[in-house]
């Protein structure tokens, strides 16, 4: 089990000597026991970082958020900003140095191992508690440690976690300046693709009708893309597609914009939606599970991006997050690439 | 932008369109078109009245944009945009709308076949509607070729090329140009010595002006497109400088290291210092590196020692060149499919079962035989051979599934070198059938059953082992439907020909498809044989598909007359349909520069930049791109939007 402290400490003496600018965490938020994200400046609120069940963001995200803050400035920082980093976060973000959205260099990145947990959700923990309010929620080894107003309660791990950390292959954030916790890689708490396999048993008509009831529900919040790292995109294909601007291109052709997708919520452009969305997150897409965690009509968005990772690792021997001088799934050409189209 | 004036061309293609395709009506169709303003069919677009029509019809009504409703862009697509040329506007604003192949072809009802008809020429119609009038971008172009593979496929494209004027770099792996030629003793169906027709050829070679011979070297790293290629080459160290050496072979007399010759296919033995054969071209000398004890004058240095020619130099380092040329010739040949893979025969362990280029060399005079016909075991001279036809060729279950093609005059040709050299053995040959399509092959194998009495057997052969010293061959005549048994003195397998690992290597470093064997792929199984898909890089021989030495010769000639028209040019002209980066979306992410197969993007400041001459439009960094930052001239996100708008409507 992780100190806190210790994870405190790191953060208080990278700023105390001026070796970050920032440190991007968790603190307790104001909701109950849940943590919330903070990018803390001064060493004095390094002891409002945590950590425990519930810090469920990738904070990759907020890597991408402060790189279009600067940009948007205009300034470059001389400083790496640091970042606490779970085994997900981590993949995300060798993912975003893979393309170039910023150099190792500039990010310091304090890798947090999940060890035997990850992060908990809050409707298993509520049905385990039986109504009881839980006021902090940390895993020590293959439990949970529940408190409540009536004392502390232990529970099997694998009863509370979020599906993602069940079947995650990679709890350690392999790609660190320093790291705390085991590296428990290689633990198996549940088959990976489990979700997955379960869906896939289905027959091609079913699978079908469960995704156009899915997607009927959608209500095109994009909250799904709001909170992925890798949708960095300053303008998304779902907003408009400009076309390039000519001196001859009139005032009606500037504003005839493409709009490959209808921004009404209708099944078909719902499923346009999530179909190009998975298709750009192929061989991106790092398994964090929080396009499922925030979708407010609870679409099981996993089973899309774990569909694309499959075909990824079985047809191409890929592992997206895997190495940052690695070659991108979508843009590399091999000679031994299956499909006779490609010559 | 003002509105675009277009004129549509509706092509009948003699009834291969107008059968399935009420051409009228798509001529009328498309004159509704707001951008259209003429409309025309005709019974053939692309006959010289048809093309006249349409640069009339451009002139008379001013015209600035073209949709020609036809066959394939890949047949004509180049003719039309040439004729919009030639009528004075930009040929780029021509699109071809594919209502043939794509259409009447695949359809039988004319209704449905009408309304497909007019989807796609009303498509292209929106897609012509926003081309630009771009101008061809002219390319500088180097007049140099580089030719890979110093067999007779290179040797015969390097002289043809050389002699129309042309500078010309032959760059071979092995130590001595010739390649499988040079093993072989004689050729069919004329029975010519094999080293005697080639040498002369080589000698030509070494000494043409035109030809920079560039033996023990390899081809590593190939950049840059048709007109311009710069190759990078290693010239690996001979640790022998052939300026000094004289051939006096002081060196081999002295070295202590034996090793397997692989020029004569493991028969006899060579030294770590070796010349592979006599009239090697180069007349030099190598030290095999691996061989060798160790290039140190402290560990062995008995070869420097005994050169007084002092043409030893064990300080001798790889090197490597670049070389600009225009265009590039692959001739790298084929290596015969391994005897390891044949279960049933061995695995190439039995004794006395050689392959067709080991039996070469025993009836060769230069060989290790000094021309005899001796069995490896005992050096006796067989008295029953046994011959093996399509061994791995023929054979989709196990080995290869193509023909090999030239093994059943081999094989005829080797039971008849075989009879000359023994008249008074037998010569068994197991074939399933024989195929002798060429001038003077059938002729040559009739010869060889009736007037050399070779026994030909039809059937396979199920299983071969020792026994009693000799090579006992289980097989049947499905002739008579009798089981054969044969105590042969030695068995020749005529192995399939497989493309060779340098040719493997070739295709990477090139970039070029490979087809399902791995043989190189022409652009064009008819049309445009000894193209590869890559512009600027030919095939030549059997690195292209199994072929004989007089086919090799003439795909040769063919490769070095397509180099000779492209580099007769002062310029090239290069398509200006590339692709284009908006810089405000470029993200610096770079995978547009490693999806792109002719590495024509580069990043600059953190954008993406197209090197025009380098792209080939081909629309890979559109397709990868995530933001639609980059995408094709005239292949907009704009024109493939409407394109799909027009096909739904």
């Amino acid at each position: 089990m992780i100190d806190v402290q210790s994870i405190r400490d790191a953060a208080r003496d990278l700023l105390t000597r001026g070796e970050v600018r920032a440190v991007i965490g968790y603190r307790r938020g104001s909701r109950g026991m849940l943590a919330e994200p903070v990018t803390i400046t001064d060493p004095e609120q390094a002891d409002e970082l945590v950590w425990d069940a519930t810090c469920f963001h990738n904070l990759a995200l907020y890597l991408v958020e402060d790189r279009k803050a600067l940009a948007h400035a205009q300034r470059t920082p001389t400083l790496p900003i640091a970042i606490i980093a779970k085994g997900c976060d981590a993949r995300a973000i060798v993912v975003l140095m893979q393309e170039h959205y910023f150099k190792r260099d500039e990010v310091y990145i304090i890798g947090v191992s999940c060890e035997g947990g990850g992060v908990l959700v809050e409707y298993k923990l509520a049905r385990l508690l039986n109504g009881a309010q839980a006021l902090s929620a940390v895993f020590d080894g293959d439990e949970l440690v529940v408190t409540t107003a009536a004392g502390e309660v232990r529970l099997p791990a694998s009863e509370v976690m979020a599906d993602r950390c069940l079947e995650c292959r990679e709890p350690f954030p392999k790609e660190h300046n320093v790291a705390f916790g085991e590296d428990k890689t290689g633990r198996q708490l549940a088959a990976p693709f489990t979700a997955l396999g379960r869906f896939e048993a289905l027959s091609a008509v079913d699978r079908w009708a469960f995704w156009r009831r899915q997607f009927e529900r959608c209500i095109r919040c994009f909250a799904c893309r709001s909170v992925c790292p890798m949708c960095y995109c300053d303008e998304c294909v779902v907003d408009s597609i400009t076309f390039p601007v000519a001196p001859d291109t009139t005032a009606e052709e500037k504003a005839n914009r493409i709009r490959w997708i209808e921004r009404s919520a209708v099944r078909s452009e719902n499923i346009t939606y999530h179909m190009t969305r998975a298709m750009h997150l192929a061989g991106r897409c790092i398994d964090c599970g929080e396009c499922e965690r925030v979708c407010p009509v609870n679409i099981p968005l996993r089973l899309l991006n774990n569909k694309m990772e499959l075909e990824a690792r079985e047809r191409f021997g890929y592992e997206p997050g895997a190495s940052i001088g690695g070659p991108s799934l979508v843009a590399s050409f091999r000679d031994d690439d299956p499909g006779q189209f490609i010559r | 932008m003002t509105k675009k004036r277009t004129g549509v061309f509706v092509c009948h293609c003699g009834n291969n369109i107008a059968a399935t395709v009420d051409v009228a009506r798509v001529v009328k169709e498309m004159s509704a078109e707001e951008t259209v303003v003429y409309s025309q069919d005709y019974v053939y677009m692309c006959s010289d009245p048809g093309q006249n029509a349409v640069i009339q019809a451009i002139k008379d009504n001013q015209l600035d944009s073209v949709v020609v409703s036809c066959c394939s862009p890949s047949l004509h697509e180049k003719t039309f945009r040439d004729n919009t040329t030639r009528a004075g506007i930009s040929g780029f604003t021509c699109e071809i709308a594919n209502i043939r192949e794509q259409c009447a072809w695949v359809h039988k009802d004319r209704d449905v076949g009408t309304e497909k008809a007019i989807k796609i020429s009303r498509s292209a119609v929106r897609r012509a509607g926003r081309n630009q009038s771009l101008e061809p971008i002219a390319v500088p172009v180097t007049r140099r070729v580089m030719v890979i593979g110093g067999g007779i496929a290179g040797i015969q494209a390097s002289l043809d090329m050389a002699n129309a004027g042309l500078e010309v770099i032959l760059v071979e792996r092995q130590a001595t140009l010739g390649g499988h030629m040079l093993q072989l003793s004689e050729t069919f169906p004329t029975l010519d010595c094999s080293q005697c027709i080639l040498s002369p050829k080589m000698v030509e070679v070494s000494r043409h002006p035109k030809i920079k011979v560039m033996t023990y070297c390899e081809v590593q790293e190939v950049s840059g497109s048709v007109g311009n290629f710069k190759a990078k080459i290693l010239k690996k160290p001979t640790f022998v400088d052939p300026e000094k050496c004289n051939i006096c072979d002081d060196c081999t007399q002295v070295c202590p290291v034996v090793v397997p010759n692989e020029y004569e296919l493991g028969l006899t033995a060579r030294r770590a210092i070796y010349i592979p054969y006599a009239q090697a071209i180069p007349a030099s000398y190598t030290l095999d590196e691996e061989a060798c004890l160790g290039l140190n004058p402290i560990r062995c240095g008995k070869c420097k020692d005994a050169c007084e020619a002092d043409a030893i130099n064990y300080d001798m380092r790889p090197e490597t060149v670049v070389e600009e040329v225009g265009a590039i010739v692959v001739a790298t040949g084929f290596d015969l499919y391994p005897q390891e893979n044949i279960a049933e025969y061995g695995y190439g362990k039995v004794e006395d079962v050689l392959d067709g280029l080991q039996f070469e060399r025993l009836c060769s005079a230069s060989g290790a035989t000094s021309g005899h016909v001796l069995r490896p075991s005992d050096h006796k001279v067989p008295k029953d051979v046994v011959f093996i036809q399509c061994v791995g060729s023929r054979d989709p279950a196990q080995h290869c599934a193509y023909c090999s093609k030239i093994c059943c005059m081999y094989t005829a040709k080797h039971a008849t070198l075989y009879k000359h050299h023994v008249p008074d053995g037998r010569a068994y040959v197991f074939y399933i059938d024989i195929r002798s399509g060429g001038k003077g092959y059938e002729e040559f194998v009739q010869r060889t059953m009736e007037e050399d009495g070779a026994i030909y057997l039809r059937g396979r052969v199920s299983k071969l082992y020792r026994h009693n010293g000799k090579v006992k061959v289980l097989g049947t005549d499905t002739l008579t439907g009798q089981n054969v048994e044969i105590d042969a003195d030695m068995v020749v397998l005529a192995l399939a020909m497989q493309p060779s690992k340098g040719t493997a290597q070739a295709a990477k470093v090139l970039k070029i498809g490979r087809d399902k064997d791995g043989f190189l792929a022409e652009a064009h199984p008819k049309l445009r044989p000894v193209e590869s898909v890559t512009a600027g890089i030919f095939l030549a021989g059997a690195a292209q598909g199994p072929k004989d030495i007089p086919e090799t010769v003439a795909q040769a000639g063919a490769a070095a007359a397509k180099v000779i028209a492209l580099l007769s040019q002062a310029t090239l002209s290069h398509a200006p349909t590339v692709a284009r980066v908006r810089r405000s979306h470029c993200t610096g992410c770079e995978m547009c520069v490693t999806a792109c197969p002719y590495h024509a993007i580069r990043l600059e400041n953190g954008k993406a930049v197209v090197n025009e001459v380098l792209c080939e439009g081909c629309g890979s960094c559109t397709a990868t791109c995530l933001r639609a930052a980059i995408e094709v001239k005239n292949a907009t996100q704009m024109q493939v939007f409407e394109m799909i708008e027009a096909c739904l409507a």
